[in-house]
């Protein structure tokens, strides 16, 4: 409870401040809904958010979770050798730059409307931070160690899973911390064009221009993104507090 | 390079100015892509008539009805339906100039389907239309969609219809249906009003205070629109020049090809104009849906200046 409570005063301020704008004619309320209007909507047409925001958060998880895999992976072939990087890395650029409403028409005619298009979108904009996290943790091990282990003879897949891996770790959990946001994002916009969803139910808002179902979408939506951080950083407690600055005190 | 730092903040508020722009510009905001839809509005020649207009493209989802009641363009253009949910949401705008009489929404299928009306469309295969719509929802309740399955609108991209023979989707009569025939597919094109739901479209509306407080510019400028009109009907040739130029992702000949098509839907009523009685109609029609609380009476919405 005192942990949340930094958190939930700025929070508290600018959503009354917002409906003291709205009241007093300041900000227009088809331009921004008050917060208490939302809060009704939110009430009013629960069911079918929540069966919205269930949706949205298997596919923008599954999009995650092939990101956490598949990135890691990817990460460890190409740190494999100076080589391998050189080869195929510049195409691991490519995820993060692709424009993804660009294209949209082409994942629904790969993987049709619904589901898979929506997991394909959260996982082509969240993979790359973690392939990029990932190695740059695993190059960026202590020399001082490598020479250790080279001193005791250690192979190279001993140094990787002993010592270069999980000396990334606290790299890793930024990146997973970036892609988590990410897939969200890639969840929603994949179901503007796949069809389902919160992308789903913000499409039509805008288009019946009810502003407060939008905003109560998108609120949905970033406390799915909380979750997931909040999860991330479960994980990253557990896997270094024993020895990182950066989860310790 | 080094870049002297004097230099950066003598730039930077020139910068900024012409970031916002001239300030004494009417803004005219379009809700798509400069096409043969908006012709008439660049046809017009708004400085005879004392106007200095800047015309804002759009894209997909441009609120331009929204961009009205924020003041971020003095005029737009938005569909009557858009103007009767708006108003309902405390957003006052009003219709001065509908350039379609008649709706050019539709919904095209593949000829070789053998459909017959919009019914059978929605008997099986895949339909994308825009959900939040009114029509989607009049569609619904008139034939159920439980047989086929509702997609979103890819907005005039054509790769899934091309793609899939069961696959309908919502269009301009005028536009798309054209296209696919380029791509070498037979289409068959249903008018939405052929289930009695025909909103005004491509109307310019403006803010209820702006027509208030500034009778003269909006007369000016429904003048101005007005003339622009009957001259892209009469020849669109110099205006389609125009917009190629801007949006060359159309083909010029599709330009000239679409003026023509849209000709019966703008000239079935005196150019411009509108009606108490399909406002009335329309409003009814959304108020059945749920959309609107209650019709609101005709003479808020539109004003024959």
């Amino acid at each position: 409870m005192r942990k949340a409570l930094p958190a939930a005063i700025p929070f508290l301020i600018v959503t009354l401040a917002m409906e003291w704008l709205v009241r007093e004619g300041w900000i227009k309320a088809f331009l921004v809904p008050p917060p208490s209007a939302v809060f009704r909507t939110m009430i009013g047409d629960a069911p079918e958010l929540f069966a919205a925001l269930a949706k949205t958060s298997i596919g923008a998880l599954t999009g995650f979770a092939l990101s956490a895999f598949g990135g890691i992976a990817i990460a460890v072939f190409l740190s494999s050798s100076r080589a391998i990087q050189r080869a195929f890395y510049p195409y691991a650029v490519f995820f993060q730059t692709v424009p993804i409403i660009a294209i949209a028409p082409l994942l629904v005619i790969w993987f049709g409307y619904g589901m898979r298009t929506v997991v394909a979108s959260a996982f082509i904009v969240s993979i790359f931070p973690v392939i990029a996290n990932t190695l740059d943790g695993i190059l960026s091990t202590d020399p001082a160690l490598r020479d250790l282990f080279r001193l005791y003879g250690a192979s190279p897949s001993a140094t990787l899973w002993k010592l270069r891996f999980p000396a990334a770790l606290p790299q890793i959990l930024t990146g997973l911390r970036i892609a988590g946001g990410l897939a969200v994002i890639g969840a929603i916009v994949g179901e503007f064009i796949g069809g389902q969803g919160l992308g789903s139910v913000v499409d039509v808002a805008r288009t019946q221009q009810r502003t407060d179902k939008v905003f109560a979408a998108v609120l949905l939506a970033s406390l799915l993104g909380l979750a997931l951080f909040g999860f991330i950083n479960i994980l990253s407690r557990i896997a270094l507090r024993r020895w990182h600055a950066s989860e310790q005190n | 390079m080094t870049f002297p730092r004097r230099t950066f903040l003598k730039i930077l508020p020139a910068g900024l100015l012409a970031a916002c722009g001239n300030s004494s510009k009417i803004r005219l905001a379009l809700n798509w892509k400069p096409d043969p839809e908006f012709g008439g509005f660049y046809a017009a020649d708004y400085a005879k008539h004392g106007l200095d207009v800047e015309i804002l493209p759009g894209g997909s989802g441009t609120p331009t009805v929204q961009m009205i009641g924020a003041g971020s363009a003095e005029f737009g253009i938005i569909q009557a339906d858009e103007l009767l949910l708006a108003r309902a949401r405390g957003n006052d705008v009003v219709a001065l100039f509908a350039a379609f009489g008649n709706s050019p929404l539709g919904i095209m299928a593949h000829a070789s389907r053998h459909l017959e009306s919009i019914g059978d469309v929605l008997k099986n295969g895949t339909l994308a239309i825009e959900s939040g719509l009114p029509y989607a929802r009049l569609l619904k309740r008139k034939f159920g969609f439980d047989h086929v399955k509702i997609v979103p609108s890819p907005g005039g991209d054509l790769t899934a219809f091309l793609n899939d023979e069961n696959f309908a989707q919502q269009c301009f009569v005028t536009a798309e249906p054209l296209q696919a025939k380029r791509k070498g597919v037979d289409v068959k094109v249903f008018p939405i009003s052929d289930i009695g739901y025909n909103p005004y479209t491509t109307v310019m509306a403006a803010g209820g205070d702006l027509v208030r407080m500034n009778p003269g510019m909006a007369k000016n400028m429904v003048a101005a629109v007005g003339e622009g009109w009957r001259a892209y009907l009469d020849n669109a040739a110099p205006a389609n020049e125009r917009m190629h130029a801007i949006n060359p992702s159309m083909e010029a000949a599709d330009y000239a090809e679409i003026a023509e098509a849209q000709k019966p839907l703008i000239e079935s009523s005196p150019l411009g104009k509108m009606t108490t009685e399909r406002w009335d109609t329309l409003a009814a029609q959304l108020k059945e849906l749920g959309d609107i609380p209650q019709a609101p009476p005709a003479d808020q919405c539109f004003r024959d200046l």
